[in-house]
């Protein structure tokens, strides 16, 4: 798989594993219980919660894709 | 000389693109090739019929061949394509060879991931996706007792519905914590899972499929608990891009595992365009590029390429993506993200949240709805909603799509103006409500 699909892929899966733990505690149901990636659960996801938003959506920004084609909406 | 405008796929993109050119340019030769025996039909409704709120997979049809035969459309059916190469604008047709192109438009769709445990590959794994297999399969249902549903994402909620309603002992397993956990919050889908409870839906959440048992034929799913005997197993997997052509053809392929587009759907490959499934489009806040949208947007897209790849001149907007379903005994939907997503982002967010009513609350058959916004802290402006209720959910939905498009703010919804009648409306608006529970928790 090509790096930036293997980012994408792995960075979504554990933030969302990460936010779904959060809400499940929020809403008192019980949490995920899943093995996985220890670079993943315990430095990727920590460290990415810590970064300011700012430079998250920069990072995100920079990452090849779609976006970076785009205007924010089409004129009419 | 006529342009020649080439749709490989024949799904809700490509049809929607083939259409478009023919539109465009009447004196266009559009040919589209599909590995299937059909196109023209709603693939979305295969679970209705399963769970017989639809008597008939007919019914589904939306167009004949003729139909296209007679606006000129040149539809080849189980037909595949085994190459692209936009350099020499030919695609490579297996039976037929080179076929020349001076527009090739990519519309193919996706597949399902591989649940990726042993034995995937048995009979008997049913896949929804193609209306030929769904009415092989269906009679498979007369006679099963148990079904099991493997994840619980928006297809698997319908299938779950479908298979409790036809009254087949259901069994849902999926390794997250609640239904459709990776889009909708667990307070959204609680009545949900309860209203399933009362179909006789056995739930198997945090729990990962480990194996498919049996001889040949699946009998039974193999989770870390016990062994869940099956007569039939539906796997309703995250849909991923079928992207094997495009790779192989050097088109630009994005994060997600989408073709790269850009507002005209246009990829990176001179001449080359691509919609659906297949194409990764900005998200209108986030600006995250996804994937694996609903067929509305899939033919929204194809109407884009299919215009562009004609000579027309037509573009795409970043998606907003408003969302509805009907799980269980209730309809859910939504727009953008909800909470989940947001926290999984870290993204900044102010939430209101409001029950409200459908009708008047002594009308009859009124139903109760939850709405819950998102919004940015600094400027109010509406992020993302999620609801559910009994009724009403797709308009607002709708609604809340445009609120978010146009940078309507929690302010603007929580003095909103509301029809009130009391068979389709009550006094109070439940979006509204939930706006002004957003200002209260922002003024402390």
């Amino acid at each position: 798989m090509p790096f930036f699909e293997w980012l994408r892929s792995n960075s979504e899966e554990y933030l969302l594993e990460a936010s779904q733990r959060d809400m499940a505690t929020r809403y008192g149901i019980e949490a995920p219980v899943r093995d996985g990636s220890v670079f993943w659960r315990r430095i990727f996801t920590p460290v990415y919660r810590l970064l300011p938003w700012g430079l998250r959506r920069s990072i995100m920004s920079a990452m090849p894709g779609s976006h970076r084609r785009w205007m924010r909406r089409a004129p009419p | 000389m006529p342009r020649r405008v080439v749709v490989v796929g024949g799904g809700a993109a490509g049809i929607g693109a083939a259409g478009a050119a023919k539109q465009t340019d009447p004196q266009a030769e559009v040919t589209v090739f599909t590995e299937f025996e059909d196109v023209g039909y709603s693939p979305c409704g295969i679970p209705y019929v399963h769970g017989r709120e639809i008597p008939t997979f007919e019914q589904l049809f939306l167009a004949t061949k003729q139909t296209y035969e007679d606006v000129g459309i040149d539809i080849r059916y189980e037909t595949r394509v085994n190459r692209l190469d936009p350099a020499a604008h030919e695609i490579e047709v297996e039976g037929t060879g080179a076929v020349g192109f001076d527009s090739l438009i990519v519309a193919t769709g996706f597949e399902y991931a591989d649940p990726g445990v042993p034995g995937s590959d048995l009979d008997g794994l049913h896949y929804v996706k193609n209306i030929r297999r769904a009415i092989e399969w269906d009679p498979v249902l007369e006679d099963a007792k148990v079904a099991v549903v493997v994840e619980a994402t928006p297809l698997g909620l319908e299938m779950v519905t479908a298979l409790a309603h036809r009254g087949l002992e259901t069994h849902l397993v999926d390794p997250r914590p609640w239904a459709l956990a990776d889009v909708a919050d667990p307070d959204i889908m609680q009545p949900v899972q309860d209203s399933w409870a009362d179909m006789g839906v056995k739930m198997h959440f945090n729990t990962p499929v480990e194996a498919f048992l049996g001889e040949g034929k699946v009998r039974a799913v193999k989770t870390p608990d016990e062994e869940l005997p099956a007569d039939v197993v539906v796997i309703c997997t995250h849909k991923q891009p079928n992207n094997r052509l495009a790779r192989d053809a050097g088109i630009k392929i994005g994060s997600t595992g989408g073709i790269i587009v850009d507002q005209r759907m246009h990829t990176r490959t001179e001449g080359v365009y691509a919609a659906g499934d297949c194409a990764e489009i900005p998200h209108g806040v986030t600006k995250v590029p996804i994937q694996g949208l609903s067929g509305s947007h899939a033919y929204a897209q194809g109407k884009v390429a299919g215009t562009t790849a004609a000579g027309g001149d037509r573009a795409y907007n970043p998606v907003d993506v408003p969302w509805g379903m009907v799980a269980g005994k209730w309809m859910i939907g939504g727009v953008s993200f909800g909470e989940t997503t947001a926290n999984a982002l870290r993204f900044p967010y102010v939430m209101g949240v409001a029950e409200g009513i459908s009708r008047a609350r002594y009308y009859p058959d009124m139903k109760k709805i939850r709405v819950k916004l998102l919004a940015d802290p600094g400027t109010h402006r509406l992020l993302g909603a999620q609801m559910v209720g009994g009724e009403g959910i797709k308009e607002r939905a709708d609604f809340l799509a445009m609120a978010v498009r146009t940078g309507i703010t929690i302010e603007d919804l929580a003095t909103m103006e509301n029809v009130y009648s009391p068979p389709i409306g009550a006094l109070n608006e439940p979006i509204s409500l939930a706006a002004q529970n957003a200002l209260a928790g922002l003024k402390g």
